[in-house]
């Protein structure tokens, strides 16, 4: 099963995983038209911000099986592509009710009018990992225009097996592996940006304690 | 837990200012905090210096992770390069900003000078001479307006310089200059090396981060030692040179029964002559007729600080309070000229009767009213601007005023000629106290806000631990009016201080924080740091003397730390500049320039660590010294 895998801590929040979604699910499909398209062209990934400064996360569409949003439509409009495990909207048929959004555990579905429906209204609007893309053989748009690695674009248990990996080096250290022989290839951020994201840590926190 | 706080306590430690956050959220008024929320999270490229636009095969990015993404632009620019060349444009973006202001200033004077300015003339005749003596002006028996001619047109030739020196560079110690020669950073002329900035960041020039960043210096140096020494000097010979006089501060400053016009932005050119402007009879009768008791003129940001220190204007607030005076609904006409000014100020006085009203040639602002300022007919143009404020008076809504009640009062206007006048004439006595030990060092704190810092705490927690650990602040911009609210620039606050400042300040009756100005007079500063460097003997990098800017958001503020830095002045940085893409130009900066200038940077959010960094900086310096 192929997924887009998130790495949370290479995300340094530049958002350009949204305008690449953004621009894939335009009219045109470039990024210069889309900007100009009467119904605008939405992202279907969305970063969010964490707790403190210079941390986030890329929101979107797992594709679960079985979807809770594709249970719960009324009207047939939720899909699976079975070959992709694509779960996908048909914005014709979709009547907006909103029942597919209250259900959805990670809150990725919005509504707003869809250049490939008939009618100019809204209709849900979520992530359909980039099926014309992957159809012809591409990655989706989002793992493509992320250059930091936090989206990353593969086959699930190939993903989790190298994370599984990476994890077994560090628990080693505890059960008499020297620190030395692992650091190099354990420690996964550069020291500049772990001083980044400690002074934005440093920043949200200070003089709050005594707010 | 938000990213950002958004109650009004936790964004800002000012009582006045969480009042009016909690009226502008039950009014549904949008502010800097809430956009600031809005753009979480922040583009991480762009905050690590590590994204380029300079050229159209871009733009490009650089992988911060170093083992995924292009580690290299599409020209072959490395993150040392991309990094140092946007901290350049940062140096030449904030010099230029500080320099044009100088220019304005010059460029009145030589108006002033030649009998053509509207209202203008020199108040301080003293200081003119001496300036023209620097100079090598003949001022025997000569004419005040000739000397001034003579000094206006040696002035302005310091911008056009190609081959340098700037003169005002020459009152930095021996060992300075000699030092800025032989790295060639010694400025060849103020527009020059802004020219150059641009220049070598273009598409194809320079590359080499250490390179670059010695130009960043020579940049600085123009502004810090040039266009601003320009900007506070000329200002001191038309408007007179600050001596200490009472005022209050904070937004309590706004009058019920007044027409509230508020002077924001820089350059004291416009505010000036408002103030003179609102005391005209024939405007105050107007306003009466129209049911005011008077027209009540106050400061915001720079501009405020220039009437504050000369005149004793109130100062309504520093930078995060701009939009939060018009919320008060009591204001009829914010009047603005340049810099720090937020556009968002236009959207947010349609919701209220206030007219927005720009004035400088440079600066529009979609919504506002422009009402173009001009030194040849300045004063009746602050009239008619004064004139429709007191007009707009009767639109005012009473159910929607909302003015905090929070007032504090301030001593203001310590320039250098003042501090040595309370010293008695000579800077002996302060000397005697840093040799005794009863004054630890010198702290110099500045800077801007910045809403990504709870507004205030950083600048106020800063000063009161430097205070408490005997180190004498001196403060300009948002941090001297930050302190003004605080009730630190009171000879009171003495109490704050540890035991051998207080017993100093007791003596001379002076505060243990001495405001110095706007934020180009951080010169005043370098001056004063310079007097003492030479009455000891030494460099200014051998003072026991640190800089901060707890809060600094601008351009500006980057010309700032690096023109500090390069005078030999140890700066800590309470907000992260866009370099850490970078680990050679941040090592450069933060360990590096010591064996350079003999001074580095810093950066440290937390202001209790950022005081510890400045007091060990401060005591290894007093141990160099033999103190």
């Amino acid at each position: 099963m192929k997924t887009v895998f998130v790495n949370p801590e290479r995300c340094i929040g530049c958002k350009q995983c949204q305008i690449a979604c953004a621009v894939e699910h335009s009219a045109s499909k470039t990024l210069f038209q889309a900007v100009a398209e009467g119904r605008k062209p939405r992202p279907r990934v969305l970063v969010a911000p964490g707790i403190s400064l210079d941390t986030s996360y890329p929101s979107k569409c797992r594709h679960c099986d079985p979807a809770p949003c594709m249970s719960v439509c009324p009207t047939g409009a939720i899909s699976r592509d079975r070959d992709l495990d694509i779960v996908y909207v048909d914005p014709d048929k979709c009547i907006a009710c909103a029942m597919c959004a209250m259900v959805c555990p990670f809150d990725v579905i919005t509504f707003y009018p869809s250049h490939e429906a008939v009618l100019d209204r809204p209709v849900a609007i979520k992530c359909d990992h980039c099926i014309d893309r992957q159809k012809e053989g591409q990655i989706p748009a989002c793992v493509e225009a992320c250059k930091v690695g936090a989206l990353i674009f593969g086959d699930i248990n190939e993903l989790v097996k190298k994370a599984r990996t990476e994890l077994a080096k560090v628990v080693s250290v505890g059960v008499g592996g020297t620190v030395d022989e692992i650091e190099a290839e354990t420690v996964r951020l550069p020291a500049n940006v772990e001083a980044w994201r400690g002074l934005g840590r440093a920043i949200t926190q200070v003089g709050r304690e005594e707010a | 837990m938000a990213v950002l706080d958004n109650n009004a306590v936790g964004r800002s430690v000012d009582p006045a200012t969480q009042s009016m956050l909690r009226i502008a959220e039950k009014q549904g008024v949008e502010t800097v905090w809430d956009r600031l929320e809005a753009q979480q999270p922040q583009c991480g490229y762009g905050e690590l210096g590590l994204c380029c636009r300079h050229c159209n095969m871009g733009p490009c990015r650089i992988d911060p992770f170093d083992d995924t993404g292009p580690q290299k632009g599409v020209c072959g620019a490395t993150a040392d390069t991309l990094v140092a060349r946007g901290l350049l444009r940062a140096i030449a973006a904030g010099a230029s900003a500080h320099s044009d202001h100088g220019r304005d200033i010059a460029h009145t004077f030589l108006l002033t000078a030649k009998g053509e300015a509207g209202g203008y003339e020199i108040k301080d005749e003293a200081k003119l001479m001496a300036l023209a003596d620097e100079y090598g002006i003949d001022t025997d028996g000569r004419a005040t307006n000739d000397v001034a001619l003579d000094l206006a047109h040696a002035v302005h030739d310091e911008f056009g310089k190609q081959g340098g020196p700037i003169r005002f560079t020459r009152r930095a110690p021996a060992a300075r200059v000699a030092l800025w020669e032989s790295l060639g950073v010694d400025p060849r002329g103020v527009d020059r090396e802004i020219v150059e900035c641009m220049h070598r960041t273009h598409v194809g020039v320079d590359h080499d981060y250490t390179h670059i960043i010695l130009h960043g210096l020579r940049t600085s140096i123009s502004d810090g030692w040039g266009g601003s020494m320009i900007a506070t000097e000329l200002s001191d010979v038309l408007f007179g040179t600050p001596e200490p006089v009472e005022a209050m501060s904070n937004l309590g400053v706004l009058k019920e029964k007044e027409v509230n016009i508020i002077a924001h932005g820089h350059e004291p050119t416009l505010s000036e002559m408002i103030v003179a402007a609102s005391q005209d009879p024939e405007l105050v009768e107007l306003a009466k007729e129209k049911g005011a008791e008077g027209i009540n003129v106050v400061g915001m940001c720079c501009t405020g600080n220039e009437i504050l220190m000369r005149h004793g204007i109130p100062i309504a607030g520093n930078f995060l309070q701009q939009e939060l005076a018009v919320v008060t609904g009591a204001v009829e006409a914010v009047i603005v000229d340049v810099q720090c000014i937020m556009p968002a100020l236009a959207d947010l006085s349609s919701c209220y009767h206030t007219e927005m009203i720009s004035t400088s040639p440079k600066a529009k602002f979609p919504g506002a009213t422009h009402i173009e300022f001009n030194e040849g007919e300045a004063f009746e143009i602050a009239k008619t601007i004064v004139r429709r404020a007191v007009e707009n008076y009767p639109n005012r809504k009473p159910e929607r005023v909302n003015i905090p009640d929070e007032q504090m009062a301030c001593v203001v206007g310590f320039s250098v000629e003042a501090i040595v006048g309370a010293l008695g004439g000579t800077l002996d006595p302060l000397l005697d106290a840093i040799k005794s030990g009863a004054i630890r060092g010198i702290a110099g704190v500045v800077g801007c806000n910045n809403p990504k810092v709870r507004h205030d705490y950083g600048h106020v927690k800063l000063v009161e631990e430097l205070i408490a650990n005997n180190v004498l602040v001196v403060n300009t911009g948002c941090n001297a009016i930050a302190c003004a609210k605080a009730g630190l620039l009171l000879p009171e606050a003495a109490e704050q201080a540890g035991e051998g400042l207080r017993s100093v300040c007791e003596a001379l009756g002076i505060p243990p924080v001495l405001h110095m100005g706007s934020c180009v007079d951080i010169s005043r500063i370098l001056v004063a740091c310079a007097a003492i460097a030479k009455a000891l003997g030494v460099d200014i990098s051998d003072l026991p003397v640190a800089g901060a800017a707890p809060e600094w958001m601008s351009e500006k503020a980057v010309s700032i730390g690096t023109y500090v830095v390069s005078s030999g002045i140890f700066t800590v940085l309470g907000t992260v500049p866009q370099v850490l893409g970078s680990p050679n130009v941040t090592s450069l900066l933060t360990d590096g320039a010591e064996g350079v200038v003999g001074a580095t940077f810093a950066v440290e959010p937390d202001p209790e660590k950022a005081a510890a960094l400045m007091l060990k900086r401060i005591d290894e310096k007093r141990a160099g010294l033999g103190l």
